[in-house]
């Protein structure tokens, strides 16, 4: 192709939308999932690329205090904006554990949300999938030591990817913006009954941005997740814990954790139970029944107790 | 769309699905990016975008429009980067293929570290969360810590003028992204190869239709593949996206057969048989350096090969104890995974046979020479008429020894396509049919006596080496703790996947695995010292004396006994290593003075192991010049020969020989200064100044003179009067190693942090002693992912290899790796000329066992099975 082709590419935001629009293409932000999926075999052009819509980047501050973030904001821009980091700790201390520093500085919030799940039958085209057409799960029958343990009705047995769904899952009104149709609650993108794709905002749509509620006051937040190596490694749990304390004793909580079900999930259970803590060593007690909720897969049982253990170690962390 | 690259506008097209990475490597030829695992996790492929690192090899080309690129090319624009000097100084690398990468993210790293924090060293901590991005399969990273720390202290803004001459050879050219690979040649005219790979794990093939591509058939004989991911056959078109799209379209008809793809249920009566007759089994292909010993089949299951001692003494003894229940047997059943060798470089060549007939190959190799004997034979040429080229080699830990399908294909497909045809393996054939140490069960029994002294061994190890044979782990056990009555078997268990290859000391890391903790073990029965029992048990007088420093380190003697508590847990443990020493005699050296130069030349490959460095060391050392006045020039078969790179024999033969080449061109040297100072001797220039230093004025003298150095014996000769086929010599002694690894474990998450290493190793005299080193580092860094991390993950249903990319299949980054300290033992080796041998096997083999014996430290559990994963550790310790 020429340098032509790219004269199509569009520069603004209802343009992007209508290029997506009743089109099979598949918007292209960062492109760090959807170009390996490319390479894998399991995902091909037309794409519709987005690096040109400059009103999708960057974080506008409301005058009560809020932030919306444009879909096209990076990881790393999340990670490191000092506003947001004092306002929403829990989200900015989880962008900065996102994958490497080189797909931080190029990977965006909108595609961070809508990325695809990392299951290796999903991603091979060795494999079908319930994912890509087929009638099973191969990961079921085969390897799912990485697969979910919480249940949410799926056959899918492929946790969901998105560490910042997860941290936003954790603010209570948080929202996405989608061109041309109303705000949905960041919950409602997903549904973890649905074995064959890994969101559910409608083909064609455009995820334009994510809006924060009024930041909590005197917030302490903690990001965590067990992996094996140090670093540049998909978690095997990942859980975010955010307290609010008054006179020393939490009177707020949210916790939430990933790569354990079809979505991220909260954890009520865990935030209610840690309500007039004064001390991190209260966190135990609070996280004793999350193995209970989790109906592990032959080879997940372990994540049942790593779940319970990772979100006691962000709760603890929060409280320290 | 426009762009800037290196500071220059420059026009480029861009295909939707084309990356940044293809646009610099193939569009604009700039090479020194590399790209290796393809999906944004080694960091090969950074590039500057506007200034930020980005993994390019991810990024679409459209998002370059409008912005500024430096690749590692354009880092240098005005001189070395000094991270670029840092690099080269510290000896911040090995096979150099994941250099670029890591230089041009350090470079952002340290601009942005010094003009916030000024000239002051960063931690570990903190260069390790900006490295992340980047894997270096070597594990080279000590000496990247290194370089990054003093690059921001400012300690490289300026070097003398020139740079001094770094510790590798080499060093200067990796570090400015100048070396070339095979992966980056690309002759005019170049074809593109893609090999076709089996969707089955067992299948006739009935028929291969390629659709009027140009193609070559790779299936054998029987029309038979016996796992997923075999090479059916290899197209070949003007691009490589031709050559994809013909590939797509090749029509294969399977008549499937019935596959065993899983170790264990292939071992069970009635299990489907990979091989199910005698032919058929002639066929299998080896994992072990030497051919395959000879030993009948059972089924799947081929063996058992013994090699003991006084085996049924061994097992009459093992039995009485097990019978009397006494507390001085020690069993266990220790488990390995399939561990990849995964080089950076993947395999790969560019075939051309030129007007005159002759054949050029550049390859990925570790073997120049065998692959130039083995394509001379196959397509029936005189040697000499066989050129092969690998200037620079990307990594290779065993697994690029032979004439492999890559050579095989290309060089076919350039004949029919009378063109040349480059053949490069993407990281999921890389990952899946390259070459991987066979995963192994060992079933241990060791006996002390009353005298505390090893009474009995018996050690049954079942390789697993999918569809190739050959184990040799067991047998590996009559080489270490004396004589004792011992009964050492091996088996191969045949299944439908992926073939083993030869990795890094064959055998030695399975056998350590389960011989170290064993003998661990025993030292906590007997509730002795584990370095005091090894010391007792082990003959071996080199290893006596890592013992003796190994019981000296501080952190050996302050050790915490008892189980700790606590959510972290300190360990530490031990594990020693034997391995056996090779060479091959016919290796050779010259030695040519070029423009005041010394050019030493010989076919040897560099793989990273530092061969260069070892040749040009020598020749430095002996003849006394400076490093800058000798130069090395290697990695083609048309040089004189030199052994393929395995076995750790390169050193032991090529150092002698470099060290002979210096002696005549010495001799020749002082012949000439003689017959021009005439018989009175008068001196004056253009002599040898004092014993063995020439000065510029000698070499002026010698210009254009050329010696050839041979490789002279051993005093008393070798251990085999003979050399063996594909081995080559083995001589008198055995290189040992002693590994002392302290390791932090958290018991609420079930991570395993290697925090210090100590690696004794004594191989006698190091010729280059930083690469040496580097490469030592290396073996505890590959140790730790084969203890940790290290698992090729396979479908349990068809065999299809699930660990296809480098996310899935998980290598050590330089955030795993601890601080290493790496201690030669030099004395012992004398009757090796050069005094010293290779180190490349027996410097990772014992490494798993000491993180292994070091989390039995930290916990009071022992793990049996590799690698130790969070959920396997959680499990160990109780957490429910």
């Amino acid at each position: 192709m020429t340098a032509d082709n790219t004269g199509s590419i569009p520069a603004d935001v209802a343009s992007a939308a209508a290029a997506l629009r009743g089109s099979a293409a598949e918007a292209r932000a960062g492109g760090t999932d959807l170009m390996a999926r490319v390479r894998e075999g399991v995902a091909g052009a037309p794409f519709v690329d987005l690096f040109r819509v400059g009103a999708l980047r960057g974080v506008e501050w409301r005058s009560a205090g809020s932030a919306r973030i444009g879909a096209l904001t990076t990881v790393a821009e999340i990670a490191a904006d000092a506003r947001l980091r004092a306002a929403y700790p829990a989200l900015a201390a989880t962008a900065a554990a996102v994958a490497t520093p080189q797909i931080r500085s190029v990977g965006t919030l909108g595609g961070n949300l809508l990325q695809r799940n990392r299951c290796p039958y999903f991603r091979s085209a060795a494999f079908g999938c319930l994912q890509k057409g087929g009638d099973s799960c191969p990961a079921r029958a085969g390897d799912h030591l990485h697969g979910t343990v919480v249940e949410q009705g799926a056959e899918c047995a492929a946790p969901h990817p998105s560490s910042l769904a997860m941290a936003l899952l954790a603010y209570d009104g948080a929202s996405v913006e989608v061109e041309g149709a109303a705000p949905r609650a960041v919950a409602d993108l997903y549904d973890g009954a649905d074995s064959t794709r890994d969101h559910v905002l409608e083909a064609g749509g455009l995820l334009t941005a994510v809006v924060l509620p009024v930041p909590a006051e005197s917030e302490s937040a903690a990001y965590r997740r067990a992996t094996s190596r140090s670093h540049g490694e998909w978690p095997l749990v990942e859980a975010v814990a955010r307290v609010v304390r008054t006179d020393g004793a939490v009177t707020r909580a949210a916790v939430a954790a990933g790569a354990v079900a079809r979505t991220p999930i909260r954890l009520p259970e865990v935030e209610q139970a840690i309500i007039g803590a004064r001390n991190p060593r209260e966190a135990a007690a609070a996280v004793a029944g999350v193995p209970a909720m989790c109906s592990p897969l032959p080879q997940t049982g372990y994540k049942a107790p790593l779940l319970r253990d990772t979100v006691r170690d962000a709760l603890e962390r929060a409280l320290a | 769309m426009d762009i800037t690259v290196n500071g220059a506008a420059a026009q480029v097209s861009a295909d939707p699905a084309t990356t940044a990475a293809e646009v610099v490597r193939d569009g604009l030829g700039l090479t020194g990016t590399k790209t290796a695992c393809n999906a944004g996790v080694c960091g090969s492929c950074t590039l500057l975008v506007d200034g930020t690192p980005a993994a390019s090899c991810l990024l679409p080309a459209t998002a370059l429009e409008g912005r500024t690129v430096t690749t590692i090319e354009g880092l240098a624009a005005d001189g070395p980067h000094p991270v670029q000097r840092a690099f080269a100084a510290h000896d911040a690398m090995q096979c150099g293929y994941c250099t670029p990468g890591f230089v041009v993210e350090a470079a952002a790293f340290v601009d942005r570290y010094r003009a916030a924090h000024g000239d002051t060293a960063p931690d570990r901590a903190e260069i390790a969360a900006a490295m992340a991005g980047h894997l270096c399969r070597c594990g080279a990273y000590p000496g990247i810590y290194a370089a990054i720390a003093a690059a921001c202290a400012g300690e490289h803004d300026a070097g003398p003028d020139p740079d001094p001459a770094p510790p590798r050879a080499e060093a200067a050219d990796k570090a400015a992204g100048r070396a070339r690979y095979t992966t980056d040649i690309r002759p005019e005219g170049c074809w593109e190869a893609v090999i076709v790979r089996s969707t089955r794990a067992h299948a006739l093939v009935e028929s291969v239709d390629a659709g009027g591509a140009v193609h070559v058939d790779l299936l054998g004989a029987d029309r038979t593949v016996r796992y997923a991911g075999q090479p059916l056959l290899a197209v070949a078109a003007p691009t490589a996206a031709k050559a994809r799209a013909a590939a797509e379209q090749v029509a294969v008809d399977y008549r499937d057969l019935p596959a065993a793809v899983d170790p264990a249920a292939a071992r069970q009566a009635g299990a489907p048989l990979v091989y199910p007759s005698r032919a058929e089994r002639s066929t299998a292909p080896g994992h072990n350096e030497g051919a395959a010993p000879p030993a009948r089949w059972q089924g799947n299951v081929r063996g058992p090969f013994s090699l003991g001692r006084r085996s049924a003494t061994a097992v009459n003894r093992i039995r009485a104890a097990a019978r009397d229940g006494d507390s001085r047997l020690v069993t266990g059943v220790f488990e390995t995974a399939v561990q990849v060798h995964t080089p950076m470089e993947p395999h790969a060549c560019v075939a051309r046979w030129d007007d005159t007939g002759d054949l050029h190959i550049h390859v990925s190799t570790q073997a120049v020479v065998a692959v130039a004997e083995a394509a001379a034979k196959r397509w029936d040429l005189p040697r000499e008429r066989v050129h092969v080229t690998a200037e620079h080699v990307g990594g290779a830990f065993g697994a690029k020894q032979w004439l492999q399908v890559e050579t095989i294909a290309a060089v076919e497909l350039a004949r029919a396509a009378g063109a040349p045809v480059r053949l490069v393996f993407d990281r999921a054939a890389e990952l899946t049919d390259a070459g991987s140490r066979p995963g192994s069960r060992t079933e241990v029994a060791m006996l002390a006596g009353a005298d505390g002294g090893l009474a009995a061994l018996t050690m049954d190890v079942y390789s697993d080496g999918g569809v190739a044979i050959g184990g040799m782990a067991a047998v590996l056990g009559r080489l270490m703790y004396g004589r004792a009555p011992r009964r050492l078997r091996d088996f191969d268990v045949a299944t439908n996947r992926p073939p083993a290859a030869p990795f890094r000391g064959p055998g030695g890391a399975q056998l350590a695995w389960a011989l170290e903790q064993s003998v661990d073990e025993m030292a906590h029965r007997l509730g002795e010292d584990p370095i005091a029992l090894r010391r007792r048990w082990d003959g071996n007088p080199k290893r006596h004396a890592l013992y003796d420093w190994a019981a000296a380190l501080p952190v050996w003697g302050e050790r915490t006994r008892g189980a700790s508590t606590g959510r972290s847990r300190r360990g530490v443990g031990v594990s020693a290593a034997n391995w056996i020493y090779m060479l091959d005699p016919a290796a050779a050296v010259e030695l040519v003075v070029e423009d005041g130069m010394v050019v030493a030349e010989t076919a040897v490959q560099d793989m990273g192991t530092g061969s260069r460095s070892v040749v040009a060391e020598a020749v430095r050392t002996e003849l006394g010049v400076p490093r800058e006045r000798v130069r090395v020039r290697a990695g083609s078969s048309d040089l004189v020969d030199a052994p393929t790179s395995g076995g750790s024999r390169t050193t032991a033969s090529l150092g002698p020989a470099a060290r002979d080449a210096a002696a005549r061109l010495l001799a020749k040297a002082r012949e000439l200064a003689a017959n021009r100072s005439g018989p009175a001797g008068s001196g004056g220039s253009g002599g040898t100044a004092g014993s063995g230093v020439l000065d510029s004025a000698a070499l002026a003298a010698l210009e254009g003179l050329r010696v050839r150095g041979i490789r002279r014996r051993d005093r008393r000769g070798y251990a085999l009067p003979f050399a063996i086929p594909g081995l080559g010599g083995i001589g008198r002694g055995f290189t040992g190693a002693v590994h002392v690894m302290e390791v932090e474990v958290d018991t609420l998450l079930g991570t395993v942090r290697p925090t210090r290493c100590w690696a004794g190793i004594s191989a006698g005299r190091m010729y280059a002693e930083r690469p040496a080193r580097n490469q030592c580092e290396g073996g505890v860094v590959q140790g730790i992912g084969y203890a940790l991390y290290e698992q090729r993950r396979d479908d349990p249903l068809t065999g299809t290899v699930l660990t296809s990319n480098l996310e899935d299949y998980r290598i050590p980054g330089i955030g795993d790796t601890p601080e290493i300290e790496v201690h030669f033992h030099e004395q012992g080796w004398e009757h090796v000329p050069g005094g010293g041998v290779g180190i490349g096997e027996v410097s990772t083999i014992g490494v798993a066992a000491a993180v292994g014996n070091a989390v039995f430290d930290a916990t009071g559990w022992r793990p049996h099975d590799l690698p130790i994963r969070p959920d396997r550790l959680l499990e160990g310790i109780g957490v429910k």
